[in-house]
């Protein structure tokens, strides 16, 4: 039953996909400027030259890079800080406010003061990215901090387990559906930021790229970079994060 | 190991009064009374699960805890349940299980142990810690007959094999006796120990 679960589900996927791309088709045909709206091939046409030229795997290459390492900076940072209030009533009182303004400053706001503070290069932009996310992470992470059970707490403590063991085997798988959930979402989220910071202020990666193509209104190259881009990642969520959640869940689903 | 104690409330209210208890390898001792009159709490104290209290813990024994509920890690098998609290290796936790009647069952995850088998996991971690003193919290409650019986003999064995003391809080006399445990009786409000 497992295994059928995955090919009844792929089919509407598919078929969903190419009544998008008929829908699209026709769009292009109906239209009388093609630079507004090219056809699917000729989009597909450029993804090719891009990739043959390299130029795609530099572009998208960097622009990974940024999107890694701004990732790994918000999940660390936001389990840290999630954890701590989640735990600590005080620290929760007087990190809390601090939290909601950071909820709530726009992300463009965030990356111009970064860019104007710390400079134009790769540091300010990782870290504009990363502070977009972190207090995303922190709030899913402190809500699942509440919710640890007391009795494996007590029995971690009863058995003098020392702290990063107790961390590793007892807090964080019950942390999981959390951490699962906020880095599923968060990598959705830092990319599209990611972009926005490198139409701003980078001279390489999809979003200079996007930029340059804006200012003399490319329609074909902006939608060969983003669907490029897109597969990039929905490759990574479908190769990398889902079989890890699926082997971090695994004990839940082996019953007797 | 020693706890004096002076006395321990939850907010205005006085659980515990006065009280002294002297326990070490060897000795057994069971702590009875009705529910709720704070006997879970002193073995609390005595794990040194809660220090909000007024008195004195002395003693540097190695304790080990069995919990009412088994309170193992649903994501690890038997066997690591057994080695990641207590930091013993492999082949000594595959030894206590098959000294509890586990053997066989070192691979499954909890959710797959009945629960008679997930207490008698629990007691096999518990002895694994190589504990000086073992702490058991009302340990055989929601057993059914049986089971119960069977616990009892296989914890009594166990602790006389290895040499161990024992604090057993139970609202049961019979579990004290079958156990060899010198009784001790809570009541009182706030409650103290009186010896019988």
């Amino acid at each position: 039953m497992r295994l059928g679960r995955p090919s009844r589900a792929l089919l509407p996927g598919l078929l969903s996909v190419a009544a998008m791309l008929l829908v699209w088709t026709v769009a292009s045909q109906l239209t009388d400027r093609p630079q507004t709206l090219p056809a699917p091939w000729h989009v597909a046409a450029r993804i090719a030259g891009l990739a043959a030229s390299g130029e795609l795997w530099l572009n998208a290459g960097m622009t990974l890079f940024r999107v890694a390492a701004s990732f790994a900076l918000a999940m660390v940072v936001g389990m840290g800080l999630g954890l701590w209030m989640g735990r600590s009533r005080a620290a929760d009182d007087w990190l809390n406010p601090g939290l909601i303004i950071l909820l709530n400053v726009p992300a463009l706001v965030v990356i111009v003061l970064c860019y104007i503070w710390i400079g134009l290069n790769e540091t300010a932009a990782i870290l504009a990215v990363a502070l977009n996310k972190i207090p995303v992470v922190t709030v899913m992470i402190r809500e699942g901090t509440r919710a640890l059970r007391p009795d494996l707490d007590d029995m971690a403590r009863a058995f003098r387990m020392a702290p990063l063991p107790r961390l590793r085997h007892v807090v964080l798988p019950q942390l999981a559906p959390q951490i699962a959930a906020s880095a599923r979402a968060g990598i959705s989220l830092i990319w599209k930021i990611v972009l926005v910071v490198e139409f701003l202020g980078r001279s390489n990666g999809v979003g200079f790229k996007i930029h340059l193509l804006f200012s003399s209104f490319d329609v074909t190259g902006v939608l060969a970079w983003a669907l490029a881009f897109v597969a990039v990642m929905l490759a990574i969520d479908l190769f990398l994060l889902r079989p890890l959640e699926s082997r971090a869940n695994r004990w839940r689903q082996d019953a007797a | 190991m020693r706890l004096d104690l002076q006395g321990k409330s939850f907010g205005s209210r006085a659980v515990l009064g006065p009280l002294s208890l002297t326990v070490g390898r060897g000795e057994r001792l069971a702590v009875l009374g009705p529910s709720g009159i704070g006997k879970s709490t002193l073995l609390r104290i005595l794990a040194g699960l809660d220090s909000d209290y007024r008195g004195r813990l002395q003693g540097g024994d190695r304790l080990a805890v069995v919990f009412q509920e088994p309170v193992l890690l649903p994501w690890r098998d038997a066997v690591g349940n057994i080695t990641l609290p207590t930091g013993c290796d492999a082949a000594v936790a595959r030894d206590w299980m098959a000294q509890v009647g586990l053997a066989g069952h070192e691979d499954k995850f909890p959710r797959q142990l009945s629960l008679g088998q997930q207490r008698r996991l629990a007691l096999a971690r518990a002895f694994a810690a190589g504990p000086d003193i073992l702490l058991m919290d009302e340990p055989f409650a929601s057993l059914d007959e049986d089971t119960r019986a069977r616990m009892l003999a296989l914890t009594g064995a166990l602790l006389d094999r290895s040499g161990a003391g024992l604090v057993l809080v139970t609202h049961d006399p019979a579990e004290a006796q079958a156990l060899a445990a010198r009784p001790l009786h809570l009541s009182g409000s706030p409650a103290r120990l009186q010896n019988d």
